[in-house]
């Protein structure tokens, strides 16, 4: 192996650091938002709304996100049904489309078995303190959840941002699409895609770090 | 306007079920390769030897820190210049790839279900004298394996899925079969609908087994 030509492919690919963070910041608000609404559904009193959630986790779950990213890029445009007359997405568009439901999908499970982790004794003493259902989530029982939702969720956000090598596939210009434009060139594959991985693994582990310290953060101060 | 074909559902099925099959042979060889190497490492993890303990804390953090997909191309473009690997073709190159990933992750999973059993029967089980191969196998594993079916099965749900990445390496698989007829036909929507519905029959399906395990291995009280 050469490490001069890995040394040199680096600020090459890191050129696309910046689409892979941003495809997995765009996903991860997006499909965060998503699957709060999803996890409150899947809770609620109301069945359609449940059914409904579960049909989402059950589906989405079930097919490859590669599956999603394709109907998304190739599928879109032909879509016709009642008022819609096809979706053309950019590339990038279509990943944060497909990375976004994906997010939804997994981490609306995150964000409701954190949820049901709090004793209910904890919405029974809410209640008959008066407070109203909407208040004690918000103000009670969200607080205490998060802290059993930070490590599956850093973990989900962690393979949402390996995740994001798919998008090469539709032509948007991160590391991986950068990779492969430059070992294509030269046929340089070892040392070219060494220094794919190491940039990965840089990136993978700053999330495990910050996994760490946020754990540490919101732990009990007993 | 909406003019659906979906008749071309039927006749890309016999291609569709090529992808398919091919689909569930990188399912089924990397997922063998992923438990046997993960049994391995989880137990080279807790060695008392110190360089068999370091390698495989670097293996595992070097798999879960990369993509599957670069791992992947790995395998296809470098694994072939490996001493003793000249003969890969490009589908066992694609099932060493998604091995070698999501071994990483069965390694992680059978660690902690061996961690889970009670150190207590460690102590009980040499107390009576056993040696620690001997309880090993006939008291730490088997209930160890409660703990390891459902994050096991839930995990191997997630490697069928990530079979679909091998389209990236240029294998026809169900997902490569279907970008491909979906060109030549310019039917995305039907034909990567028949593909969903056949990866969410197959995940659906992998539930099964889990719940028969899950029985088979259940706490009879």
């Amino acid at each position: 192996m050469d490490l001069d030509l890995v040394w040199e492919a680096i600020p090459l690919i890191w050129k696309g650091a910046s689409t892979t963070a941003s495809l997995t910041a765009w996903a991860l608000v997006l499909g965060t938002i998503g699957a709060l609404i999803l996890a409150l559904m899947r809770l609620s009193s109301i069945k359609p709304f449940r059914w409904f959630a579960a049909g989402f986790g059950w589906l989405f779950r079930g097919i490859p996100l590669l599956i999603l990213l394709f109907f998304a890029f190739f599928a879109l445009p032909d879509l016709n049904i009642g008022i819609v007359d096809g979706i053309l997405l950019e590339p990038f568009q279509a990943a944060v489309v497909a990375l976004s439901i994906w997010t939804a999908a997994y981490q609306a499970e995150v964000i409701r078995s954190g949820i049901i982790a709090v004793d209910p004794g904890q919405a029974e003493a809410s209640e008959a303190l008066g407070m109203a259902k909407a208040r004690y989530m918000r103000r009670i029982i969200i607080p205490q959840g998060v802290r059993i939702m930070i490590p599956p969720y850093t973990s989900n956000a962690m393979t949402l941002l390996k995740q994001t090598s798919l998008a090469t596939l539709v032509t948007v210009p991160e590391m991986t699409l950068l990779t492969q434009r430059l070992f294509s060139n030269d046929f340089q594959f070892r040392e070219r895609i060494a220094a794919l991985a190491l940039l990965y693994l840089a990136m993978t582990t700053v999330f495990v770090v910050i996994q760490q310290v946020t754990e540490r953060t919101f732990r009990l101060k007993v | 306007m909406s003019d659906w074909d979906w008749p071309v559902v039927g006749r890309s099925w016999d291609l569709l079920m090529e992808g398919t099959k091919l689909t569930l042979q990188l399912f089924a060889v990397s997922l063998i390769l992923a438990t046997l190497l993960g049994l391995i490492l989880a137990l080279m993890r807790m060695s008392s030897i110190s360089p068999l303990r370091f390698i495989s804390a670097g293996y595992v953090w070097v798999f879960r820190g990369i993509p599957v997909f670069v791992t992947l191309l790995f395998a296809f473009f470098v694994a072939r210049d490996l001493p003793g690997l000249s003969w890969l073709t490009p589908i066992q190159a694609g099932m060493l790839g998604l091995g070698v990933d999501a071994a990483a992750y069965k390694a992680e999973i059978i660690r902690a279900g061996l961690l889970s059993v009670d150190p207590g029967q460690h102590e009980a089980s040499e107390a009576l004298g056993m040696t620690k191969r001997h309880y090993m196998r006939r008291i730490i594993v088997p209930q160890s394996i409660r703990v390891i079916v459902p994050t096991y099965m839930s995990n191997s749900i997630l490697l069928l899925k990530a079979t679909s990445v091998a389209v990236g390496i240029g294998l026809v698989e169900l997902t490569g079969i279907t970008r491909q007829l979906s060109n030549s036909t310019f039917r995305p929507v039907e034909l990567f609908t028949a593909a969903a519905v056949i990866y969410l029959v197959l995940t659906t399906l992998l539930v099964v087994p889990q719940e028969y395990l899950e029985r088979r291995f259940a706490l009879k009280t």
